[in-house]
């Protein structure tokens, strides 16, 4: 009987190996193609740097987003769903007095929606199994980093250059996703 | 061909306007260059010379100035060693000045990574007989700025420029393209120049980066014409090599220079094995030697037989025809068949063992006797050489022909002019050999003469002549002969080798 339920463990381990690698293709197919929607639809939003100068401020961004850092796919996994998070809730804030369109606004939300449900299964699962090693300190230092950009917008009232300077964080924000998803590979 | 981008918000002071571009160069040098460019849309006022600044909105930095583009009056500024962090957004500024005085300034936001635009892939195409084939090579795009997965957000389009008319293209692009994609243009009108260009175009409506203009003429009438044309012009230059060699094969053929007759004599036909291992010996053929041996006779024929006895005996008896010629019956003996009948030296071995043959026989060997000298000649007859003694015997009186051979013996009439006395050196007294060169038998009549001397004539054409071979030989008398040749000793000239030069008087009946 035991040996029975390990042969049959041994191979729900196999297939659940070949279904997750699998997986990664389509989620680095998928999530590609969600960061250049999120950034097309960013630049669709209006605004002008160059007249925000004097309210700019350095929130204090992870090194990890800085600095070309090898990351395992479990670890991406794990980064890439905590920064969509935060981002979706950044942008469901006010953004009235920016003059942008809803529409757009409700695009990126829902391009961010999909991209965290297509990573939920395998978010968990790595989760459940508890081996990630880097993502211990980046997570962290990314939760500080959107605490600081909440805190920001929210000190400035949510203004147009208040959005303005966080609009530009989240070119930054979306350009590190990028990278990390080139690391979703078998 | 280069690319470029527009900024968001450009602000400017003054009347005049800036427009500020911010300049990509073409991928293809394979290095993230940034070169910023500006121009004035109002050219009322134009600055003498410009400087450029520039800061980042991640952090609260003042402007900082570009070393490089201080006071410059070029219109463009190199930053592809100024702004390397492709993640951050940049604001630049470019001031106009004139003199001290600053004109114009304008302010842009840029953020490269994804605002700069596609530089267009490389392309080839190739002109066929119905359609013209291109050739887009993915993997000329760099893939630091658009990957394989990228691509397909990207819409590739293919132009075709025909005169003035630009039609455009969109070809489906499915999966991942990761190599070349091909994609073909139709429908074309023929003797017509057209031109492609592709360029990538995102979804999102931007300024396109086109690729520059690759032109062919389609010509698909004059492909085939020129096809067809090589391929007659091939097969009419494949038939005249042909017939030049044809040609040339028969008229060496018909010189003789190649495919030679064999038509060889069978004696030279050495292909037969067997002629190699078992040649075949040739027939051999009669060769009759015959030597004609004087037999001196005391009285009658030539009077210069000194040896009483020898001359009894061995004088010649001729005998005389009807015709007047005289007879000499041979004696047959075999001798080597490889002389003619001029030769009678062949046989000069054998004359000198066996001077005389009792019974000559046509095709064996016949013990010539010693004693009296016979006559000997040499004759050739059938395949074998015989050797015939002249003889003093009745029965061969009784022959008639003169070269009729019966019993073993060979008759024939001898013509004195034509042949060599030559004494033999065993024979001393009598025996004289006769040297019968090719010439046609003069049959020579011996008359009975009474005089002691006799002489032979050498050569003299109003009497008998001996004709020799060799015109320095004379026909001589032994040497050892006794004293009756001393009679003509006196005109004996020794001319060795055993010969003597004797002179004889004959007299020719017709």
């Amino acid at each position: 009987m035991t040996y029975r339920c390990l042969l049959q463990m041994v191979l729900l381990l196999c297939f659940s190996t070949t279904a997750l690698s699998m997986n990664y293709s389509l989620l680095r197919f998928q999530q590609r193609r969600s960061d250049m929607v999120c950034q097309k639809l960013l630049r669709q939003l209006p605004s002008t740097p160059q007249h925000c100068l004097e309210v700019r401020m350095d929130f204090q961004v992870p090194e990890e987003m800085k600095q070309a850092q090898q990351f395992q796919k479990e670890d991406a996994v794990l980064v890439i769903y905590e920064m969509l998070q935060q981002i979706f809730s950044i942008l469901t804030r006010d953004f009235s007095s920016t003059g942008w369109s809803e529409t757009v606004i409700e695009d990126l939300l829902v391009e961010l929606q999909g991209q965290m449900v297509h990573l939920e299964p395998i978010q968990k699962e790595i989760m459940q199994r508890k081996n990630f090693t880097t993502g211990d300190m980046t997570i962290p230092h990314l939760k500080k980093y959107y605490i600081n950009l909440g805190q920001y917008l929210k000190s400035m009232e949510y203004n147009s250059s208040a959005w303005t300077v966080v609009r530009a964080e989240m070119f930054k924000n979306f350009s590190f996703l990028k990278r990390l998803t080139g690391y979703l590979r078998d | 061909m280069v690319g470029t981008l527009i900024p968001q918000e450009v602000s400017s002071i003054g009347e005049n306007h800036f427009s500020l571009i911010y300049i990509f160069p073409p991928m293809r040098f394979r290095n993230l260059q940034s070169i910023l460019s500006w121009e004035l849309k109002n050219h009322s006022v134009v600055p003498t010379h410009y400087t450029l600044w520039y800061t980042i909105m991640s952090k609260p930095e003042d402007m900082k100035v570009v070393k490089d583009c201080i006071n410059i009056t070029r219109s463009f500024c190199d930053l592809t060693h100024v702004w390397v962090n492709t993640t951050d957004m940049y604001v630049s500024r470019v001031v106009g000045f004139r003199e001290k005085a600053e004109l114009v300034s304008c302010m842009g936001s840029f953020f490269l990574e994804s605002d700069r635009p596609l530089d267009p892939p490389e392309f080839e195409i190739v002109s066929f007989t119905n359609h013209i084939s291109v050739n887009v090579k993915f993997q000329s795009v760099d893939p630091r700025i658009l990957n394989e997965e990228e691509l397909q957000f990207y819409l590739a389009f293919i132009e075709e420029h025909e005169g003035n008319s630009v039609k455009r293209h969109q070809p489906q692009i499915t999966g991942n393209i990761t190599e070349n994609f091909n994609y073909v243009i139709d429908k074309l009108i023929p003797n017509t120049n057209y031109c492609v260009s592709v360029y990538f175009e995102p979804k999102d409506p931007r300024k396109i980066n086109r690729s520059p203009l690759k032109c062919t003429l389609f010509q698909p009438r004059r492909e085939s014409e020129s096809s067809e044309s090589a391929t007659i012009g091939g097969i009419i230059t494949l038939f005249l090599i042909t017939a030049v060699f044809i040609s040339t094969v028969m008229i060496l053929k018909r010189i003789g220079y190649i495919c030679l007759r064999n038509d060889f004599p069978k004696v030279l036909n050495f292909r037969k094995l067997s002629v190699w291992v078992f040649p075949e010996l040739p027939p051999l053929e009669k060769v009759a030697t015959v030597e004609v041996i004087h037999i001196n006779r005391k009285k009658k024929v030539w009077n210069y037989n000194y040896d009483d006895e020898s001359d009894v005996e061995n004088e010649a008896a001729p005998c005389v025809n009807s015709g007047g010629y005289t007879k000499h019956g041979l004696m047959g003996r075999l001798c080597p068949a490889s002389t003619t009948s001029a030769s009678l030296e062949d046989c000069s071995d054998h004359s000198a063992e066996e001077p005389y043959l009792p019974e000559p026989k046509g095709d064996a060997e016949t013990p010539m006797a010693p004693g009296p000298g016979p006559w000997q000649s040499e004759g050739t007859s059938g395949g074998y050489q015989t050797r015939g003694t002249l003889q003093q015997d009745p029965t061969s009186e009784e022959d008639s022909d003169s070269t009729e051979r019966s019993e073993g013996r060979i008759v024939f009439n001898v013509n004195l002019n034509s042949v060599c006395v030559r004494a033999l050196e065993d024979d001393k007294d009598s025996e004289v050999t006769l040297m019968s060169p090719s010439r046609p038998e003069e049959t020579v009549v011996l008359e009975d003469l009474n005089e002691t001397e006799s002489s032979l004539l050498v050569a003299s054409e109003e009497r008998t002549q001996l004709p020799f071979t060799d015109p320095s030989m004379e026909c001589l008398r032994p040497q050892d002969a006794p004293s009756d040749q001393s009679d003509t000793s006196e005109s004996d000239v020794d001319m060795g080798d055993g010969y003597i030069v004797r002179q004889v008087n004959l007299k020719k009946f017709n």
